[in-house]
């Protein structure tokens, strides 16, 4: 049954997201800070340089109101407020600084320069920016298992294919822990990427090709030889044998507790 | 005033029962009210389906790679009526000639914000088209040449809202919903006036204080900030007056200490009264979400037997991997089954709805659950086959890991994600009775993402739908035997649709950039003699 293989084939989706939109990544490549910022059309970016001069003007003039973060405390959240929402450049947050809402019980602060008001307001838009923005996001301490029960069950389970010695020597100076956890729980990666496939297939005249699988579904596979060269049939002329590496990753998935997914990234990190 | 006559006539014959769409053309976007998306159409059956041929196709080469997704993917299903087609994607609007492809006219709009991930088409009324923006402008156009009439501000995209709906009419009602879950704003659904665009009532997704279901968030500052995004197309009961709308996650998305509760009406089932847009009923299949696992995915209603007795029913099979089935009446659950695997529940409780397991929601150290990173499905539409007695989803088997990224005890925005994970695509069939399987077919290729081909039955005995790899499949909906395939190109990017033009039928479907369309080559009409009878 070649349907024994299929999971080496499949490729992951790594995309959390409302719909179809575009992943939420690590802060590159696809769905990082910049591409996912155009997609969320949050306008121009914060500047780096005026949001840190603006935080040293907010933390002791507007957070004891306002939150460390701007997330509100006696004082309204500022991150979704639709006045900072609506500014770009300190155009709508400036003047509202500077004037108050005397009524609303905030003071004015006339003595901001334009250019302090224009800091407070990248300020904010950061703050904005890292809660709205996902490909900003980053995960937190994913190094909270027991290392020596991971080395237990990395020596029960994983030591048939994999060496701490060979394959795997160094592995945790090679991967940020969390990347090294994502990519034992499933190694083929992002979508459109995965482990390339190794395949066999005997002509109907006996003739065996081996290789790398270009594409398979239900009616055609291609292949590249070891020699480069292109092949392609259809599925019911020729026989297909796969060769499926990551079978031990499929058959721990349906066997992992969140705690051996924990103790296997503390015992791996160990190895540097 | 013939076509708006003509138009209503169309919609007139599919309301008593509203079993299948009309035969001669798609009025909206399910094609009828009650979200089948099975035809009673039979010139292309299972005998003959091996002798379809490209009719034409049309391909949008005037547009360029769309803000922040790329290519032009056509998500939505058309619009036929009079022979004229009406589609979109995010900011476009065209009409073709349904018979020949040929362009009638395109509107094009320019956003000034909101997410252009997809747009789902149009509603109609007489000479009158809807269409929401990415920026949340409801438009109505001219059917005739695609003019501009008005425009109306549904919500602001500054606060992230965006908007993707096909609007959907309902007697004098047009239905628009919303999007937008970056900056924890709350969902809700209007009525709107086909003639002026005007609110005509609004509905909230989430309580305000001292409202009923207040006592599922832990204080207003949540519910007034909770989500709950109505961004796909519901269903409707004439007789009952009801409509029926799955309604969005609740926010934070994957954060969820700040919103301790149930959260209603988030990742709900809801009845409305059409006329007053009040709460009749809900059921909430996913309570307490923190997966990002929007409810929004289409409430099917069929009429039918349930254990000897006869059903008024509507069936869901949501992305949380929870096969739904209630009585539309009165909401009461009659079947809560998971269609693959949700490890994320502990049980169901006394409503019929799913308990949610704390354990297995997101952690700092990552969770992991046995349903796949983005759900178990999306907002393709799936299908319901009277003549089979089977639900019909594409869906995705596997694994995912997700993060708690911001443990703030007042966190904001998404608040965590998805990392790494298995994605098996496969077709289920599911028989409503039971929530079981009654065959699925695993798919060799790819994975599916968040957009994938939808669903079409017909009573030719056919299912049509497309795998990963960009090929457009008719299958046996008895059995899952595949029957014909036309290789696309691109992944089939909407729902297949068909309809009856000058004798012919057609079959319809995106793939990408490309509409295709199908019909029998003549030869396939004139039946054959048996040779061994």
């Amino acid at each position: 049954m070649w349907t024994r293989y299929l999971a080496a084939l499949l490729l992951v989706c790594a995309a959390f997201a409302q719909e179809d939109m575009p992943p939420a990544g690590r802060g590159a490549g696809r769905g990082g800070r910049g591409s996912t910022r155009d997609f969320l059309g949050l306008g121009p970016p914060p500047d780096a340089a005026a949001a840190a001069r603006g935080e040293k003007l907010f933390a002791p003039n507007c957070a004891f109101c306002h939150g460390e973060k701007a997330r509100g405390a006696s004082a309204p959240n500022l991150v979704r407020s639709a006045l900072v929402l609506h500014d770009e450049r300190g155009e709508l947050v400036g003047p509202a600084v500077a004037k108050g809402f005397p009524d609303k019980g905030m003071p004015a602060f006339p003595n901001f320069t334009p250019a302090e008001l224009a800091d407070i307001a990248q300020y904010l838009h950061l703050q904005v920016e890292l809660v709205a923005n996902r490909g900003t996001y980053k995960r937190l301490n994913v190094v909270t298992g027991s290392a020596p029960a991971g080395e237990a069950y990395f020596n029960a389970n994983c030591k048939s294919c994999h060496s701490t010695t060979g394959d795997l020597a160094h592995i945790g100076a090679r991967y940020e822990p969390d990347q090294l956890q994502n990519r034992f729980i499933w190694p083929a990666g992002g979508r459109g990427g995965g482990a390339r496939q190794k395949v066999t297939v005997t002509l109907p005249d006996g003739q065996s090709i081996a290789g790398t699988i270009r594409k398979i579904d239900d009616f055609d596979i291609s292949m590249t030889d070891s020699a480069g060269v292109y092949h392609s049939w259809p599925r019911d002329s020729v026989r297909i044998e796969l060769e499926d590496r990551l079978a031990g990753h499929r058959r721990l998935l349906d066997k992992y507790s969140d705690a051996d997914m924990h103790n296997l990234t503390a015992y791996l990190v160990t190895l540097k | 005033m013939k076509r708006r006559t003509l138009l209503l006539a169309a919609l007139a014959c599919l309301l008593p029962g509203q079993d299948s769409p009309p035969v001669n053309s798609w009025p909206t976007y399910n094609g009828d009210f009650s979200g089948k998306r099975f035809s009673p159409l039979t010139q292309i059956d299972s005998s003959n389906v091996g002798s379809l041929a490209l009719a034409w196709f049309y391909r949008i080469n005037n547009v360029g790679p769309q803000r922040g997704v790329g290519n032009p993917t056509i998500k939505s299903t058309p619009l036929m009526v009079n022979g004229v087609l009406y589609f979109t994607i995010p900011d476009h609007v065209w009409a073709l000639d349904a018979r020949t492809g040929e362009e009638l006219w395109h509107y094009g709009w320019q956003d000034k914000g909101g997410h252009l991930v997809g747009n789902r088409g149009l509603g109609m009324y007489g000479d009158w088209l809807y269409f929401m923006t990415p920026d949340c402008w409801f438009l109505s156009l001219n059917a005739k040449d695609g003019k501009e009439r008005w425009r109306k501000k549904v919500a602001d995209e500054k606060l992230q809202y965006f908007c993707t709906m096909s609007p959907l009419v309902v007697k004098n009602h047009v239905l628009v919903g919303v999007g937008g879950d970056a900056m924890d704003v709350p969902g809700f659904l209007e009525s709107r006036d086909p003639e002026t665009g005007d609110v005509q009532w609004r509905w909230n997704t989430t309580p305000r204080k001292g409202e009923p279901g207040a006592d599922t968030w832990p204080n207003p500052q949540a519910m007034e900030h909770g989500g709950g995004m109505t961004w796909m197309p519901g269903t409707y009961d004439p007789e009952l007056n009801l409509i029926y709308w799955g309604t969005g996650n609740p926010n934070p998305v994957f954060a969820g200490q700040g919103r301790k509760g149930a959260n209603l009406w988030t990742a709900s089932i809801v009845a409305l009264n059409a006329d007053t847009g009040k709460l009749v009923w809900y059921h909430q299949p996913s309570p307490h979400d923190t997966h990002d696992w929007d409810n929004v995915e289409t409430p099917v209603l069929f009429d039918g037997a349930f254990n000897g007795k006869p059903r008024r029913m509507l069936a869901q099979a949501a992305r949380n991997g929870i096969f739904t089935l209630l009585d539309r009446v009165t909401g009461e659950s009659l079947v809560t089954k998971g269609y693959i695997g949700v490890n994320w529940m502990k049980g169901i409780d006394a409503r019929g709805q799913p308990i949610p397991d704390p354990a297995k929601e997101p952690q700092v150290d990552g969770s992991l659950v046995n349903t796949p990173g983005g759900g178990g499905t999306n907002w393709p539409p799936p299908s319901f086959d009277p003549e089979t007695g089977l639900f019909y989803v594409n869906a995705k088997e596997g694994y995912g890991v997700t993060y708690l990224t911001d443990d703030d005890p007042e966190p904001q925005g998404y608040g965590g994600g998805g990392g790494a994970g298995l994605s098996e695509p496969i077709l289920a069939a599911i028989d409503y009775q039971t929530g079981n399987l009654a065959w699925k077919h695993k798919y060799p290729s790819g994975g599916f993402g968040n957009a994938f081909p939808g669903i079409l039955t017909t009573a030719g005995k056919l299912l049509f739908t497309g795998d990963p790899s960009g090929n457009l499949i008719a299958f046996d909906p008895a059995q899952g035997r595949i029957l014909w395939h036309f290789h696309a190109g691109s992944m089939v990017s909407n729902g297949p649709s068909t309809y009856m033009l000058n004798g012919s039928q057609y079959l319809l479907a995106a793939a990408g950039d490309t509409l295709f369309a199908f019909k029998l080559v003549p030869s396939a009409l004139i039946p054959i003699p048996n040779p061994h009878p």
